[in-house]
């Protein structure tokens, strides 16, 4: 019998690196006894509401113990090359005259999407565990959605949907497959 | 007593149910102690950070033990108090007993 599935995904970004085991497992234990006497169904709702309330507190400490600002720098180091090849292909598109706003052609804004799983992908190679992956996936994807959202001109959707998939996917893909070998 | 050396009221009870617990005192444990006695539903999250504040004040002190599959195969740690943890205990223990000595509380209702 197991908890929720959204439950410990939560869990396991927010937890610390140093607590992940000793939590999920003190959470499972307890779990586990709830379903004996009260079914299934209570156990898993009293497991999700203590993930929620959990959040802040392990937060907190993750960041107390510099675990988070890593994470940050990562995440930082995947988006950075998007944002400074946006910046150039907008900057060489408002050269050009009699060019209609600041729309980019197709090919540039793939190159956009191909460099930012690269680099999210060396990101995520560097990582070592599922917790520190899950939470430099979840903020490369806010951060190139800061990007995205700053960026000049307006981008088409698809472009703007496979960034923000691509820096996450590439973190957790090379991630898993450096674990993998 | 120096600034940060004072135990907070939530850190005092979950040095105090690290001392009830004995060697079964890890975080579940401990929440379940707290909420049994006090009444208080706390997170399992707030009980962590709180004990890695005690332990990064040297308060107490951790061991891990093996994995076992009635925590889905996870390890758990269990937390003892050092010497500096038990006289913290005893410390503030002493200040709540001064601080209380001689008080006479009006019976609940009494004040508005």
């Amino acid at each position: 019998m197991m908890p929720g599935r959204v439950a410990q995904f939560l869990l396991l970004a927010a937890v610390g690196t140093a607590e992940a085991e000793f939590v999920a497992g003190d959470l499972h234990e307890e779990f586990a006894e709830l379903a004996k006497c009260r079914g299934r169904r209570a156990a898993r709702r009293w497991y999700f509401r203590q993930v929620l309330r959990s959040v802040i507190p392990l937060l907190t400490l993750r960041i107390r113990s510099g675990e988070f600002t890593r994470a940050l720098l990562a995440a930082s180091l995947a988006v950075l090359p998007l944002a400074l090849l946006d910046r150039l292909w907008s900057f060489a598109y408002s050269q050009i005259p009699l060019k209609d706003g600041l729309d980019r052609a197709p090919a540039l804004l793939a190159i956009n999407v191909g460099l930012l799983v690269l680099s999210a992908a060396a990101a995520g190679s560097v990582l070592r565990t599922r917790p520190q992956a899950i939470a430099t996936a979840a903020l490369s994807a806010l951060l190139t959605a800061l990007v995205l959202r700053i960026a000049p001109g307006s981008a088409p959707l698809l472009y703007a949907f496979s960034a923000l998939a691509a820096a996450p996917t590439g973190c957790v893909a090379a991630f898993r497959w450096r674990r993998s070998r | 007593m120096a600034k940060g050396e004072a135990l907070g009221e939530f850190e005092y009870l979950v040095l105090l149910a690290i001392v009830r617990l004995r060697e079964d005192a890890y975080g579940m444990r401990v929440r379940r102690e707290i909420a049994d006695r006090t009444g208080r539903d706390t997170s399992i999250g707030a009980v962590y950070a709180t004990l890695e504040r005690l332990e990064s004040k040297g308060l107490i002190t951790g061991t891990v033990s093996a994995p076992i599959p009635e925590r889905g195969g996870r390890a758990k740690r269990s937390f003892e108090l050092t010497r500096a943890g038990l006289a913290a205990v005893n410390r503030t223990r002493g200040d709540f007993a001064s601080m209380l000595d001689g008080l006479v509380f009006p019976p609940q209702g009494a004040l508005r």
